[in-house]
């Protein structure tokens, strides 16, 4: 399956990037292509593009902010967790996917 | 006594008060007696105590607690009326006496209290940090001193029944009229119990006893009060044993009524002790043994008084503006004085202690790691010299000051030597305190200020009149004319010490370049007098002045031809400048040496001397507002001189500075519009970029934190410690402000506090594991073994260390590297591997590596 993520916490220090580094490992195990967004102290990193949003079948928000750029996800199935989520069960998130 | 028509009446109530029958409700119920000719007893039921209803002592000393049954027996004509009124009283008026004054932990300004003292529920009050330190002790309350009389026999009886008299009633007029004046419900309390307690029926009963008894007004006073003491202090009532202090206040005036005088007892301390008082003048400090003095408490000083820059000089704690002071803190409690972060906390829990043993340790490292380098240091880190000096005002401050690596003493005062005694200081005398200063400093220079006496100051053999405005008056270099013998005599004995090593002389308070032309010649006739008879001295001693005066920074040319060096005094041209008495609180806020005006006048003023190849230095507390330094190291001066204590913490701040980015904010900063602007613009300077991101000592591998409390304060210590931070509080503030978001815990025993935060100086990460798991408040309960903190600074905005924490971040996903770091045991293999795996700045470069050579010369001539 194709996915699509986005990551972002208040401070955009630390747990954006840990999650996001999570969440592209567990994807793998799952058998599944991802590529994840951050929105952290440093800016938007690793910017999803049109192209990106539209193949994917699922966006993944992990976020505790507001997502910046909401609208591009348009049409697109969203699962939205507490970005904590995604660092303590990341699996729980891709077995919902997977049901 | 009244004879009795009438059986007694009575009636029997139980005490209502928590604290009991204490000075306050006692005098109310006193003034309510007193209203009435016949008689009121009250008898206390508990211990049998009997007392007479119109006196407040007497009630006091009736122990009276809460819950104790008592009853109130009136008699005589009016017994009828003086029952009912007494029994409304009681029921009606009694309960609403004892509206509680305040106590510890009611907060006066919002500040940080820190988080492991708020988790154990420490109780504090709330003061000003006068003088930085922390200091443990019993409190003394400077008001119990202990009484004494001179022992001479009354010589006439009906004589000394009038002195009693006058006395009694010069006290109790005054607190009248002090009562008028107050403006504090707290204030007003106390003194309408002292007002009781002086215009007690009792009180004067026994003191007339006592003189009938053929003694003296002042040995009455004396048994008396200790009667009463005595008394009081059998109490079981805490609060009751307190007020005893009351009594002896109450005493003490009468005291120095009687004896005309003031009678100076010099208060014994006899172990580590904390004195509060509501003031307490310089030679009332200097009389103190500071061997057992760890801390002051004041309840008011304004901010730049003597008193406050002599505790700085010699390191005594202090903290000021603590209203109810004495009354928080009775004599005997043990506190500890935090006059660091503004707090004195009484009656410390074993939690407390810890936290203050932790923070004593974590100060003494600082101190440690700054101190093996403070000698070298000096300079700013790209190597700009700037001398470190210190203020002294005698051998043993001039001591510590040398151990605390000082360059040379920028200010030696020497009005101490003339103050607090009957005469002038004789030229031996003199000699032998500034030949010691010369040979303890060794090469390094020493400026001695020729004394510096005014109207302010009572000193008897000048007879100086009392001025309506000391400070624009007849002071300084001004009455060295009237005075002349008196400066020939100091000159000669600084000449005569020069010959043991680099003294200088410096006048104060000059206006005018007639003036330093007159004191010049003085200098040569003291030099001329030596020299006939065979006396050594240094010759060409330099000679500078103080720039106090504003007058003469507008004749600075002139100037900078006569005399070798100058020194700015801030604290008084400051007031001079901006037209604000310092001692005064109500206008001492006006007197910010950070408002732009200020900073362009003393930039012009360095800008000045410098060109005219002049050393300039500066003495007053500016110099030592390590807010300012970056300011004064922009301006170019040669030296600061700080207090003592300072020294070392000063050229360690100095060291973190760059002279370029000095010079830009100075210039930044006199074209701010007022001191906040400036204070904005200081606290976002972030220290020098070429300071490490993980330095060793941020890795702590064998930490034993128990809570989560504690290892955040370990954290913030070390970044303390490393000089990254300044502000812990804050620092600490905010990183749990992030853990209150949700825990940092990450799994696998690792958490990752962060915060982005100007309290840090620089972007830093640590990394601390600890010996014990230990609980780390997040939702799986899983305990925490690995703590690795980012810290960032909040103005910085992305940058490259940014990137590298992301790195650290996502690093910490993987097994492998979190495994490495649970292994480690050095710091040194940490910071290695860290450095490798996020391509971090590993070669260490000091802060200070490499002063310049082209250092600013120290020739001052």
């Amino acid at each position: 399956m194709k996915l699509v993520a986005v990551t972002a916490c208040p401070t955009g220090i630390a747990h954006t990037y840990m999650a996001a580094a999570r969440l592209e490992k567990v994807a793998k195990t799952f058998g599944h292509e991802i590529k994840v967004e951050t929105q952290g102290a440093m800016g938007i990193e690793n910017k999803l593009t049109e192209n990106d949003i539209r193949q994917a079948q699922i966006a993944i928000f992990a976020v505790d902010i507001e997502v910046e750029g909401r609208e591009r996800f348009n049409g697109v199935k969203v699962i939205q967790v507490p970005l904590q989520e995604a660092l303590k069960n990341p699996e729980g998130i891709f077995a919902k996917i997977q049901r | 006594m009244m004879p009795q028509t009438h059986e007694p009446l009575h009636f029997a109530f139980v005490c209502p008060l928590l604290s009991g029958l204490h000075a306050r409700p006692a005098s109310h119920l006193a003034e309510a007696a007193n209203q009435f000719a016949g008689d009121c007893v009250l008898t206390n039921k508990r211990n049998g105590i009997v007392a007479n209803c119109k006196s407040v002592l007497g009630i006091i000393a009736a122990d009276v607690r809460h819950g104790d049954l008592c009853t109130i027996q009136t008699s005589g004509a009016d017994q009828a009326e003086s029952n009912a009124a007494l029994k409304t009283f009681v029921n009606e008026v009694l309960p609403g006496c004892d509206v509680p004054l305040p106590t510890p932990g009611s907060p006066k300004a919002s500040r940080i209290f820190p988080r492991t003292l708020r988790a154990a529920k420490a109780k504090f009050i709330i003061g000003t940090p006068l003088s930085r330190g922390i200091g443990q002790g019993k409190v003394v309350n400077v008001k119990r001193m202990s009484l004494q009389a001179e022992t001479k026999p009354a010589l006439n009886g009906q004589l000394e029944f009038e002195r009693l008299r006058e006395a009694v009633q010069t006290v109790c007029d005054r607190l009248g009229e002090q009562l008028k004046y107050s403006v504090t419900p707290a204030g007003s309390a106390i003194l309408q119990a002292d007002l009781a307690i002086a215009s007690d029926v009792v009180l004067l009963q026994k003191l007339s006893e006592q003189v009938r008894q053929g003694r003296s007004a002042a040995q009455a006073i004396v048994e008396t009060g200790e009667f009463y003491i005595r008394m009081l202090q059998n109490s079981e009532n805490e609060y009751i044993r307190q007020r005893s202090a009351d009594i002896e206040e109450i005493c003490w005036q009468l005291l120095q009524e009687v004896g005309g005088t003031q009678i100076a007892t010099p208060l014994e301390l006899r172990e580590p002790s904390v004195l509060v008082a509501e003031t307490l003048g310089p030679q009332q400090l200097l009389a103190l043994d500071r061997r057992w003095l760890n801390a002051l408490v004041l309840e008011d000083s304004a901010n730049t008084s003597h008193t406050a820059i002599l505790a700085r000089s010699l390191g005594i704690p202090t903290l000021t503006d603590v209203s109810n002071g004495r009354l928080a803190l009775p004599s005997g409690t043990e506190v500890i004085v935090d006059a660091i972060r503004g707090f004195a906390l009484p009656h410390p829990s074993p939690a407390v202690y810890r936290f203050y043993e932790r923070e004593r340790q974590t100060l003494h490292r600082r101190k440690e790691a700054w101190e093996q380098r403070a000698g070298e240091l000096g300079g700013t880190a790209d190597g700009k010299r700037l001398e470190v000096g210190a203020n002294a005002s005698s051998v043993e401050e001039l001591t510590l000051a040398f151990d605390n690596g000082a360059d040379g003493i920028g200010l030696f005062r020497t009005e101490m030597l003339f103050l607090g005694r009957e005469d002038a200081p004789s030229e031996e005398e003199q000699f032998a305190v500034y030949a010691a200063a010369a040979r303890n400093a060794g090469s390094r220079p020493v400026i001695i200020r020729t004394f510096d006496i005014g109207g302010d100051k009572k000193v008897p053999y000048l007879n100086l009149r009392q001025e309506e405005n000391p400070f624009l008056g007849f002071r300084g270099v001004r009455l060295y004319r009237q005075y002349s013998e008196l400066l020939q005599t100091q000159l000669r004995a600084i000449l005569r010490a020069s010959a043991f090593g680099d003294l200088q002389i410096m006048f104060p308070m000059i206006a005018s370049v007639d003036e330093i032309l007159e004191f010049k010649q003085a200098v040569r006739q003291a030099q001329q007098k030596l020299a006939q008879n065979g006396t050594a001295f240094r010759p060409g001693m330099k000679i500078g002045i103080m720039i106090e005066v504003p007058a003469v920074a507008f004749h600075l040319d002139r100037l900078c031809e006569e005399v070798d060096f100058f020194s700015i005094g801030t604290n008084d041209l400051s007031q001079y400048f901006f037209a604000a008495d310092r001692t005064n609180s109500q206008v001492a806020s006006l007197l910010n040496c950070r408002e732009p005006s200020f900073l362009r006048f003393l930039a012009q003023i360095v800008r000045q001397i410098r060109a005219a190849g002049k050393w300039v230095g500066m003495c007053g507390e500016m110099a030592a507002d390590r807010r300012s330094l970056a300011l004064l190291v922009g301006m170019g001066l040669d030296e600061i001189s700080v207090p003592a204590a300072e020294v070392f913490d000063c050229k360690r701040a100095l060291a973190t500075c760059q002279s370029d980015d000095c010079v830009d904010l100075l210039a930044h900063a006199t074209e701010s519009r007022n001191s906040v602007q400036v204070d904005e613009l200081l606290s976002s300077q972030p220290i020098s970029q070429n300071v490490m991101l993980l330095p060793e000592e941020l890795v702590l591998l064998t930490s034993t934190s128990k809570t989560k409390e504690e290892v955040l304060q370990e954290i913030v210590d070390a970044f303390y410690v490393s000089g990254r931070t300044d502000d812990r509080d804050s620092m600490e503030e905010a990183l749990w402000a992030r853990e209150s978001e949700y825990s940092t815990g990450l799994g696998h025993g690792f958490a990752i506090p962060h915060c982005k935060s100007d309290a840090v100086r620089a972007n830093s990460i640590c990394i601390l594991r600890l010996h014990e798991p230990i609980d780390w408040d997040s939702i799986q309960g899983e305990r925490v073994r690995m703590v690795v903190t980012l810290a960032m600074r909040k103005s910085e905005g992305t940058n490259s260390h940014m990137q590298v924490f992301s790195s650290l971040a996502r690093k910490l996903d993987e097994e492998t590297f979190r495994q490495s770091l649970l292994n480690f045991q050095t710091p040194e293999q940490v910071t290695a591997y860290l450095g490798e795996q996020l391509g971090l700045l590993i070669s260490p470069e000091p802060v200070n590596s490499s002063p310049s050579q082209q250092a600013t010369p120290r020739n001052r001539s």
